[in-house]
């Protein structure tokens, strides 16, 4: 192990465990000073955070698209228009609360309480900052913290998805159900490949508590090794969250408004707020796991022995790097069209599950050469020491990349190749080849069939398209 | 119990709760209540409901395939995450154990992809 | 929470023939997955003779003399769990011969050519047209003899209620997988599932009580939890035990829980019956003998009765069962409760020879079932099974062989000396009279009056055969080379071990104790 501490000290901290004081299982965060009414007033002020952070982000998200399709947004409710989310909220609380006589009324009132609650509870665990004195002890500005935290958001964001699908089955009504059940099955879908990537990063960390994970990143963080996964949980958060370009579940036109047709007055806010909740909450996880959670970024954390990295000032870089995020959710809204769902549901199994499991492979391997699992010995590169195992599997790694890509690549080429042939326009032409008579294509000629085949009666069917044959199912 | 790292969660659930339920409560109470035939129905974009919408209608059996390749897959995830945690002491057996695991998942997710499985159509 | 990681000890030759048969059912889905439909057929056979052949002669040459407790305690190779291991493994060599008969046409008889298409629907017509077939049936009976194989050398009952899964799954899709009269093969599918799965809770729960009384799920502790036999938790003991023994009796049909074994047996393929009623039999006995004689064993006197009630009952009730029954393979379905009553006599006797007996057996009816079944699947009817039993009258005359065939393997289930259903018999009955006390004695004249009966019954079906007259249009079909062996190696068998019992009875005695 000391041959591998000799590596540039920013290595170090990946490859190393956390200082021996905390094992890596236990969280980090010590909350030894915190009394039970201390951690009452911290969720009062974590919910209050989260609340005013949602109505900014509405009025945020409408003016930025406005902006980028050209018009203002909304501009009259306040000075700049911002007090027109907190003047839609209480407009909706007027509104009348419509439920269809064909819903199961518990279920109905039940689905947004759900959905919204488990929103909301992911972000306990989420590290806003360093520990902080407040009203005389000291606390760590982290709600509580688990030696399993991640697991806690990801089984959440599960159950949320009750949410969804109560609310389809419970409104009585077919597009409602057809709606709930797609969104279902994309959450679904998309939530595999976000636990995958996610082990990555618990493969460098060693723990899946997120105040230990945020502490190994002081010195690097994991969006630099683990960068495949951060693609990946990038997407991932997109389709989880329902927006733009994955929200097919609720695709106006599509399925009406799919799961939430039926909904009305505070039950749809409720949806409403649930969803942008959902949205921070991505952002705060994707935050907290490759962007180094509250500590500061580079030029920072280096001023004055690290008076930046540390107690409230965490809060301030946590809160720029998670609007960067919902920056980001905006900016993907106004300018991409939505995809198909099967194209959808294609990409999330036939591409992201298998590639974010060979990365994880991948990540095993390299984290066992740098270990020491797969041997010793090192060699001397430009005055660092490397161990031979690594520099193997990154050389297998980048030889299978290639292979694959090279593979890619032919079959590309010959499927072009195919088109380009089949796009090919024949000289001469037999009109009556397809049983009914067609005229020729620009340049070609017509060549004069020698008896004329009689046409087929009306409302004789030629060949049945709809039966499905083998023949057009998988080998 | 006080330093059960799951009573501030408690806490803040119990937050989201009252507020969630507070404000549904809120609504119904505050807001008019005008009710009426068409309104009690389902929404169809103004056509008359299709009579199946019922009982809900029968649910497609292709949500049934995408649900049970969901439980293979997050089952898969679930047995990666301990051995990602404990990586560092469990040495080169495990690696290799856990490889052989993500191999043999891999032979039935080529076979669900080559028989079509993961068509969603 | 950071403490060292030991590893356990793994013997690798001990467990080799599991790792075989495993790396074969791989092999096996990526053949299904990868291979063009032409060829698939050949391949599958080939890769599933090779394996179990590979697996055999691993068994037989390394793990034979690696007998111990391995995969910290999980596994346990000693002589029953070897030689059992050895039996399945040659039931389902014969069973994939019998399987893979094509009868000339594009693909396995025995299966549909498209499970997933509804029953009478365009789907299917174009899947037969186009000559497709279930090959998937060979990889799902190499992950089935996985669990069968973990399933006998099972060291704790975690690993055995897991083995017991592995096994289970695979058999339920094959049930369903009929190429005729598909209807009533799904319904058996479904049947056979949903009952073995509320057996398979059962055994969990009892394993989750027995947990709980013996602090650990190993079968070596809990034996001494039980011999030590604290006040303390002695209400968790009696249940757990009750609840264990159900499950594993529901795998082999014995009577309460026996309702599953018509249904599943006669909506099956025919050859996939064969297997069930041959190897299931084996696992779930190597199973119950385990528990019985070293895990178990401290307080039989409390659940001995109940057993021996329960082996009385299967005998009586599977043998009179078969007197009214019309279809052959419900008839052959109550026939092997019947049997698997006589086996359960031989377990009772609590003496080596007891478990030297059963599994004699299990051989011998192993074997002649295979053999019967395949032959079954050779009696048609413009193209189907003609499974009633008025459709064999006068068999005898047309196809005198295959009568004959199945005369014989009727003889042997009646116990007829010469065959080896009376030296089975005898190596069974035996130990209960010596070492079972009057209890014993008492299943023993149960045991031949149910024989009685169902010898009765099997005469009958004999003098259908060959003294009646039949409708012209029954016929036995010719079978390839493939079915053709394994009939033959079957009927070889049954006479030979009734013959000449010595070599396989003296290493089922030596292979009789059981590591404790």
């Amino acid at each position: 192990m000391s041959t591998l501490l000799t590596l540039a000290p920013e290595f170090a901290s990946v490859v190393a465990l956390p200082a021996a004081d905390v094992p890596p299982s236990v969280p980090r965060a010590d909350f030894s000073d915190t009394p039970i009414w201390l951690s009452a007033v911290k969720a009062l002020l974590l919910f209050v955070f989260l609340l005013l952070n949602t109505l900014v982000v509405i009025w945020f998200e409408r003016r930025v698209i406005g902006r980028m399709q050209n018009r203002p947004g909304p501009n009259r409710a306040g000075p700049f228009g911002l007090m027109q989310t907190l003047f839609d909220g209480l407009k909706s609380l007027f509104k009348e609360d419509v439920k269809p006589a064909a819903a199961d009324a518990f279920l109905f009132t039940l689905a947004p309480i759900l959905f919204a609650t488990m929103a909301f509870v992911s972000f306990a665990i989420i590290p806003l900052g360093g520990t902080v004195n407040l009203f005389g002890h000291q606390t760590p500005l982290q709600l509580t913290d688990l030696s399993v935290a991640a697991l806690l958001v990801l089984a959440v964001a599960g159950v949320a998805a009750y949410g969804v699908i109560l609310a389809g089955w419970s409104s009585g009504s077919t597009y409602p159900l057809l709606g709930g059940l797609r969104s279902t099955a994309q959450v679904i879908s998309y939530e595999i490949a976000m636990g995958l990537a996610l082990v990555a990063v618990f493969l460098y960390s060693g723990s899946m508590s997120t105040s230990q994970i945020v502490e190994a990143q002081r010195n690097l963080w994991y969006i630099v090794p683990a960068f495949i996964s951060f693609v990946v949980y990038v997407i991932t958060m997109v389709g989880e969250t329902n927006r733009i370009p994955f929200d097919l579940a609720e695709g106006e036109g599509e399925l009406v408004a799919g799961y939430h047709t039926e909904y009305s007055g505070f039950r749809f806010a409720m949806y409403y707020l649930g969803e942008y909740i959902n949205m921070f909450t991505v952002s705060a996880l994707a935050t907290t796991m490759f962007l180094g959670g509250w500590h500061a970024p580079l030029p920072f954390n280096l001023i004055g022995d690290g008076y930046f990295d540390s107690g409230w000032w965490g809060l301030l870089w946590f809160t720029i790097k998670m609007w960067l995020f919902m920056f980001f959710f905006v900016w993907l809204r106004g300018t991409l069209p939505r995809t198909r769902y099967d194209q959808f549901m294609a990409f999330g199994w036939k591409l992201l599950i298998p590639g974010t499991l060979l990365w994880v492979m991948a990540v095993a391997f390299i984290r066992g050469a740098q270990l020491g699992f797969l041997g010793d010995s090192s060699i001397a590169i430009a005055g660092r020491e490397i161990p031979i195992a690594t520099l193997i599997v990154i050389g297998v790694l980048l030889v299978a990349v290639l292979v694959v890509l090279w593979l890619w690549e032919t079959k590309m080429t010959e499927r072009e190749e195919a088109a380009a042939k089949a796009a090919d326009v024949p000289e001469e032409i037999d009109p009556y080849a397809g049983g009914y008579p067609v005229p020729p294509l620009p340049g070609q000629r017509l060549r004069e069939p020698s008896t004329y085949p009689a046409l087929p009666r009306a409302g004789a069917t030629a060949t049945v398209v709809d039966t499905p044959t083998v023949e057009n199912k998988e080998a | 119990m006080i330093d059960n790292p799951y009573v501030p969660l408690l806490f803040f659930m119990t937050l989201g709760l009252l507020f969630a339920a507070g404000s549904v409560g809120a609504g119904q109470l505050i807001g008019p209540k005008k009710a009426n035939a068409a309104k009690a129905m389902p929404y169809e974009c103004g056509l008359q409901p299709s009579p199946k919408a019922e009982e809900g209608g029968r649910v497609p059996i292709k949500y049934y395939l995408t649900a049970m390749l969901f439980i293979i897959f997050d089952v898969e995830s679930l047995f990666l995450f301990p051995f990602a945690v404990a990586f560092n002491q469990l040495g080169l057996f495990a690696l290799v154990e856990m490889v052989l695991f993500v191999i043999t998942v891999f032979v039935a997710y080529a076979y669900v992809w080559r028989r079509g499985g993961l068509n969603w159509d | 929470m950071n403490q060292e990681f030991t590893m356990v000890e793994i013997n690798y030759w001990a467990i080799a023939p599991l790792l075989v048969v495993v790396a074969g059912a791989l092999i096996g889905v990526l053949v299904e997955a990868f291979v063009a439909r032409a060829s698939r057929h050949n391949v599958q056979l080939g890769v599933g003779l090779v394996t179990y052949l590979a697996a055999l002669v691993v068994l037989l040459a390394k793990s034979r003399t690696e007998h111990g407790l391995t995969m910290g305690g999980s596994v346990v190779i000693d002589g029953p769990s070897v030689f059992l291991m050895a039996v399945i493994l040659c039931f389902a060599l014969l069973s994939l011969l019998v399987m893979a008969e094509r009868f000339g046409g594009p693909a396995a008889d025995a299966f549909t050519p498209m499970g997933a298409a509804t029953p009478g629907s365009d789907l299917e017509r174009s899947a037969e047209s186009a000559g497709w077939g279930t090959t998937e049936a060979v990889p799902l009976m190499m992950i089935s003899v996985v669990g069968m194989m973990l399933f006998v050398s099972s060291g704790d009952l975690l690993t055995m209620f897991v083995a017991l899964e592995v096994l289970s799954l695979p058999l339920y899709v094959l049930t369903g997988l009929a190429r005729r009269r598909r209807l009533l093969s799904q319904e058996a599918a479904l049947k056979y599932f949903l009952l073995g799965s509320f057996s398979s809770a059962f055994f969990l729960f009892g394993a989750a009580l027995l947990y709980g009384y013996a602090g650990s799920v190993d079968i070596a502790r809990i034996a001494l939890a039980i011999g030590a036999a604290s006040p303390v938790l002695d209400g968790l003991l009696l249940p757990g035990v009750a609840l264990v023994l159900i499950g594993l009796l529901f795998k082999v049909g014995a009577v309460p829980f026996h309702a599953w074994t018509p249904d599943a047996y006669q909506g099956a393929p025919t050859p996939v019956t064969g297997f069930m009623a041959a190897a299931t039999k084996i696992a779930a006995f190597g199973a119950i003998l385990r528990l019985a004689y070293v895990g178990l064993s401290g307080n039989r006197w409390d659940w001995e009765p109940a057993l021996i009630a329960i082996a009385a009952l299967t005998m009586v009730i599977g043998a009179v069962m078969t007197v009214t029954q019309t279809d052959v393979k419900r008839l052959l379905a109550y026939s092997s409760i019947a049997h698997a009553g006589f086996i359960l006599v031989a377990v009772m006797s609590f003496d080596v020879t007891g478990v030297s007996g059963a599994m004699f057996y299990l051989v011998c009816y192993g074997f002649t079932t295979i053999a019967a079944f395949a032959l079954v699947t050779l009696v048609r009817h413009e193209g189907s099974e003609a499974t009633d039993l008025s459709q064999w009258a006068g068999l005898g005359r047309r196809s005198p062989v295959v009568a004959g065939a199945f005369a014989i393997c009727l003889l042997a289930f009646a116990g007829i000396p010469l065959t080896s259903g009376f030296t089975a018999k005898f190596a069974a009955f035996a130990p209960a009279i010596s070492h079972g006390g009057a209890a014993g004695a008492w299943l023993v004249v149960i045991g031949v009056l149910a024989s009685a009966v169902t010898a009765y019954v099997y005469f009958r079906i004999i003098v259908t055969m060959f003294f009646e007259e039949g409708a012209g249009d029954v016929v036995a079909i010719t079978p390839s080379t493939l079915t053709t062996i394994a009939i033959a190696i079957g009927l070889v068998l049954t006479i030979l071990l009734g013959v000449l019992p010595g070599p396989v009875l003296e290493a089922a005695t030596q292979s009789a104790q059981f590591l404790r």
